[in-house]
């Protein structure tokens, strides 16, 4: 194709009233949903003593996501992996999204609010450790109130030994491919990072 | 391009306060009680309390259907459940007090409560 005849943003009226940043962002947010898809897939193949028991490795894009996207989009994140864990897991008109969307949100306001309150002094580690013990005492919580009365006491041990190793897990990987990915500094450039994120 | 993963000593903060809410929670639920070992069922149309030494089969009504839960030689277990993914089945059977399986689409908890706490130890010696 000849190079005057390639599309430009004349060709996309609409593409001038996007700018760059807030492209970039729906990008972003984009590809990080399709891994919370995917991660989803992975995380319903292994095998749990209760059906919202999870091991959280579909949280990774949003806690990778923290120090990356604008509120709007983190939260738009958040939505995109409920409704993808609940679709793949077969449980979207269930009462079981219900624990779902509580815990993947609780996870990412306190993962977000954790960042905000204490900036560069914590890692991703102690980051992923706070979303994913909250996220756990929340849906307990819910069982409690939804399904078993008093008895959720039960499942509380092993549902936070599951958050603090499954947190720790995660958080550093995290650590450790931020430091390492080349497409996460670009897009951190890119986008700019949260304020608090900055270095 | 740094690659090295940096604990912050507030990652070490977080992570003890974390196992202490852990272990608080760990006595919470597991803490001894007294009396006969005994089989709690939970569901959605209430609490049914049966012995651990005698054997039954008990259904259990649920918003799916029936949860047949059995008791059989000291143990528990869930042996048929109308849920789709049959997790609580797979769970296998359970005997000692604070163990527990639960069916959360069909809404039945089945715990193990009272009794002496399995404390690993058959016997000693000096």
């Amino acid at each position: 194709m000849p190079e005057s005849t390639l599309p430009s943003t004349k060709d996309f009226p609409s593409a001038a009233r996007y700018p760059m940043k807030k492209s970039s962002a729906a990008d972003v947010t984009a590809l990080l949903g399709a891994f919370c898809f995917f991660l989803s897939a992975l995380e319903y193949m292994v095998p749990k003593p209760l059906p919202f028991m999870r091991l959280g490795i579909a949280n990774l894009p949003i806690l990778l996501a923290t120090d990356l996207l604008p509120l709007p989009w983190f939260l738009a994140l958040a939505l995109v992996k409920v409704v993808g864990m609940s679709v793949i897991s077969g449980s979207l008109f269930s009462y079981i999204a219900v624990f779902s969307l509580a815990g993947t949100l609780t996870a990412a306001l306190t993962m977000r609010g954790g960042r905000k309150l204490f900036g560069r002094h914590v890692s991703a580690v102690g980051i992923s450790i706070l979303g994913a013990m909250v996220s756990n005492a929340v849906q307990i919580a819910i069982a409690s109130v939804l399904v078993f009365g008093e008895a959720a006491r039960l499942i509380a041990p092993p549902f936070l030994i599951m958050g603090l190793v499954t947190g720790t897990l995660l958080g550093l990987f995290a650590e450790a491919f931020a430091g390492k990915s080349r497409w996460y500094e670009r897009a951190k450039a890119l986008l700019g990072g949260t304020e608090e994120g900055r270095a | 391009m740094a690659s090295r993963i940096r604990i912050k000593p507030l990652d070490i903060v977080i992570v003890l306060v974390s196992a202490g809410i852990l272990a608080v929670s760990a006595i919470w639920a597991y803490g001894p009680k007294a009396g006969d070992a005994k089989v709690v069922i939970k569901s959605q149309s209430g609490e049914w309390i049966y012995p651990l030494t005698t054997d039954r089969e008990i259904k259990v009504p649920g918003p799916l259907g029936d949860t047949l839960v059995g008791i059989h030689g000291k143990t528990v277990r869930i042996e048929d459940s109308p849920c789709p993914n049959k997790t609580c089945v797979a769970a296998g059977a359970i005997n000692e007090a604070g163990q527990w399986i639960a069916c959360l689409p069909n809404q039945v908890l089945v715990r193990v409560e009272g009794g002496a706490e399995n404390a690993g130890i058959d016997a000693s010696v000096y």
